[in-house]
């Protein structure tokens, strides 16, 4: 079987909305998909039919194989769900929430326990076991989440907004698990809107937007795509800059922004920066730290910004540029308005 | 500045009452519902209960008296016979309230013998009895009166009489008619009449509001959903709901006869195994009543505004404060369309007069009918999500 989830002209409809529009989409066994979308598009109800809560109103998918309107039963066998609002008996301990769901996963009892403790050890909350869940933090809540998911052995699971509200360290400890289960041959579904978690663990991301598929790729390739399209605008500046000679009018320019930080600022250094004719803008910053808007058609702008600071016997401690991120990529999907 | 703020927290207030509607909508039918079956279902006066007349003789005193009774509003004759077992029959089956029985000899007014008026009375129903008993009583003082003046005068065109006689006569005038009460079961207080209704209007409460947090809530919080994710079906999670609350209802089913025994005194003549198994059976129908209403609710707070508009009108207009024959007539015929009312009459029946199961199996029947009903539709229309 090569993907994990294959959807067939996947659609919701609330009387005259339309959750999810024909989504068709294809998530490759054994990777870390990244499932993403702003609020109210459609992310969640696509998750719900996928894991079998909802019916869709029209279309299919596949997941693990297994189709969810005829075969519901086997694709509830095959999945698991962490969800974003920790859903655990508070009242129970930790060992018999999770021994409820194998049950309610008819595991034998031998297997049952075996893998109890090889779960509740890999996330590291066995010392709890017996601890009461409303006992525990938001954190060691979310580990017992994981493991009650994960009890059956799920070949796909679903992660929605696994970390949110959680420290930066239990977090890490989080992304390494969901790395390390990727590695066992879990298929996961990552919700998500850190795209910083993105990016670290997706091999594949999806943007869905007003319910329709906007963006399917790596997260590299739809950050290429978005560093192409720069490219693409700074040859059609170019032409601008030559027709501007040309004709003798002032176009406006588009520039881009570098960061550098000298230990040695002076105020001859900016003076130095602001009358090269490549430099649109400059901001001085606390800690000598300057950010320089240079124009996007200047080739060898930041050469020349580096070679006057140099000049004028400045130390660069630092210098950054601007690459797109994924959250340029998101932003960019979503603000389309769908035709 | 305060002002702002205190004007702020009111249209806050407001404006969510406003967007929830239910909420609204239970809020402003709240006062109308109580009021109304309060004042129907408790503060009625006793009117309309329902007899039987036996008359065994034919004549003037008994037409005057049948009509008599009839005039009354306190009694609404069913029927008129002339076989006292029938009509004993009837008021042991819980068709009337009571029998008055008029002798044979009712309308023999040359008889110097007293014919005897026998009111046999269902004392299980506390407060009709309580009606009927002085109002037949001062009824028939006034008929015996009347009959003495017609004997006396009778008396007087037979000619004279000795002193013997006479003082005999005065005695027959006098208690022209004797009265005597049959209470059925005895001598029922209030409290009696009360515990059976209490009983299954407590567990009314406890299994529609405990279904609440059992499945709106767990709905709310998520923990039904990670439970339908897993390859379960809807029924099998319905059942152990069902059965787990069914467990907790019975225990408290329980504790609730022990209080009413221990602390009130009451004897319960009936078996006390069909006692509990009624018990069980209403608990049961009440959790099927919850699971319906829970089923669409997606709040467990939304589930609790949904139940009020049944649970008031049950609690009033059932019968377990009042007896129904009572009440308006509208509300008498509602009456029927609730399960508690069927839960009062059954649990009444056993432990107030005795009876077995024989004599309330249409109680049963349509208890269980409810049950099923309730269960079916909860089912059906159960959500994995909303």
């Amino acid at each position: 079987m090569k993907y994990a989830i294959e959807t067939f002209n996947l659609t919701k409809k609330y009387g005259d909305f339309t959750a999810v529009d024909s989504l068709n989409m294809k998530i490759e066994n054994k990777t870390i998909f990244g499932f993403l979308g702003p609020n109210g598009a459609g992310k969640t109800t696509t998750i719900k039919m996928l894991t079998c809560l909802i019916p869709p109103t029209s279309g299919t998918a596949k997941v693990a194989g297994y189709d969810i309107i005829k075969e519901p039963n086997n694709v509830r066998q095959k999945i698991g769900m962490v969800p974003q609002l920790v859903s655990l008996y508070k009242d129970l301990t930790v060992k018999e929430n999770v021994e409820l769901c194998a049950d309610f996963y008819g595991m034998s009892p031998e297997l049952k326990e075996e893998r109890i403790n090889e779960l509740m050890e890999m996330v590291d909350i066995k010392y709890a076991e017996n601890k009461l869940v409303r006992h525990l933090s938001g954190g060691q809540q979310q580990k017992v989440s994981l493991v009650a998911s994960l009890i059956h052995q799920p070949e796909i699971l679903f992660l929605d907004e696994p970390t949110i509200g959680l420290d930066p360290t239990t977090k890490r400890v989080l992304w390494d698990l969901i790395s390390e289960l990727n590695n066992e041959g879990h298929t996961i579904i990552l919700c998500s809107h850190d795209m910083y978690e993105v990016e670290l663990l997706c091999d594949h991301v999806g943007i869905i937007n007003q319910g329709v598929l906007a963006a399917f790729d790596t997260p590299q390739a739809l950050k290429d795509a978005v560093i192409k399209e720069k490219e693409s605008k700074v040859a059609k500046i170019l032409k601008k800059i030559k027709e501007e000679d040309e004709k003798g009018e002032i176009i406006e320019r588009e520039g881009r922004e570098i960061s550098i930080f000298i230990i040695n600022l002076t105020d001859k250094i900016i003076e130095e920066i602001t009358e090269l004719p490549m430099v649109m803008e400059i901001k001085k910053h606390h800690s000598n730290r300057i950010t320089i808007k240079i124009d996007e058609g200047s080739e060898n702008g930041v050469n020349t910004v580096i070679r006057t600071i140099l000049d004028n016997n400045g130390i660069i401690k630092s210098i950054s540029t601007k690459d797109p991120s994924l959250e340029d990529v998101f932003i960019k999907v979503t603000s389309k308005k769908v035709e | 500045m305060e002002t702002k703020k205190i004007m702020w927290m009111i249209k806050k207030d407001l404006l969510e009452l406003w967007r929830h509607k239910p909420r609204l909508i239970a809020m402003l039918l709240f006062p109308i519902i109580a009021i109304v079956f309060f004042g129907y279902g408790m503060g009625g006066s006793l009117e309309n209960i329902p007899i039987v007349i036996v008359e065994q003789s034919h004549g003037p005193v008994t037409n005057q008296t049948v009509t008599a009774i009839k005039n009354m509003s306190l009694y609404d004759v069913k029927e008129v016979t002339s076989d006292p077992d029938q009509a004993k029959e009837m008021v042991e089956s819980g068709a009337v309230k009571a029998a008055i029985i008029l002798p044979p000899d009712y309308d023999n007014l040359e008889s110097r013998q007293a014919p005897t008026v026998i009111l046999y009375v269902d004392s299980s129903d506390q407060l009709a009895t309580q009606a009927i008993v002085p109002a037949t009583q001062t009824l028939f003082a006034r008929i015996s009166g009347e009959v003495g003046v017609q004997k006396m005068q009778i008396e007087s065109r037979t000619g004279p009489i000795t002193q013997n006689e006479s003082s005999n006569a005065l005695q027959s005038i006098v208690n022209a008619i004797n009265f005597e009460v049959d209470k059925i079961y005895g001598d029922v207080k209030y409290m009696d009449f009360l515990i059976p209704g209490i009983l299954a209007m407590t567990i009314m409460f406890a299994c529609m509001g405990g279904m609440g947090r059992s499945i709106a809530g767990e709905r709310e919080t998520g923990e039904l959903a990670r439970l339908f994710m897993t390859p379960t079906s809807i029924a099998t999670v319905v059942g152990g709901k069902i059965i787990s609350k069914l467990i907790t209802e019975t225990g408290r089913a329980l504790i609730l006869l022990i209080v009413a025994i221990v602390l009130f005194g009451v004897t319960i003549k009936g078996s006390m195994l069909l006692t509990f198994l009624l018990l069980i059976l209403t608990a049961l129908c009440f959790v099927g009543f919850g699971i319906m209403i829970s089923a669409r609710a997606e709040t467990q707070e939304d589930y609790m505004q949904m139940i009020m508009p049944f649970q008031m009108p049950m609690m009033f207009v059932s019968g377990v404060f009042y007896p129904i024959e009572t009440m308006p007539w509208f509300f008498q015929k509602l009456a029927y369309v609730f399960p508690l009312t069927y839960a009062n009459n059954a649990l009444r029946a056993v432990i107030l007069k005795g009876t077995g199961i024989t004599e309330i199996w249409s109680d049963l029947i349509i208890l269980l009918a409810f049950t099923l009903i309730f269960f079916t539709l909860g089912v059906i229309r159960f959500n994995r999500d909303i």
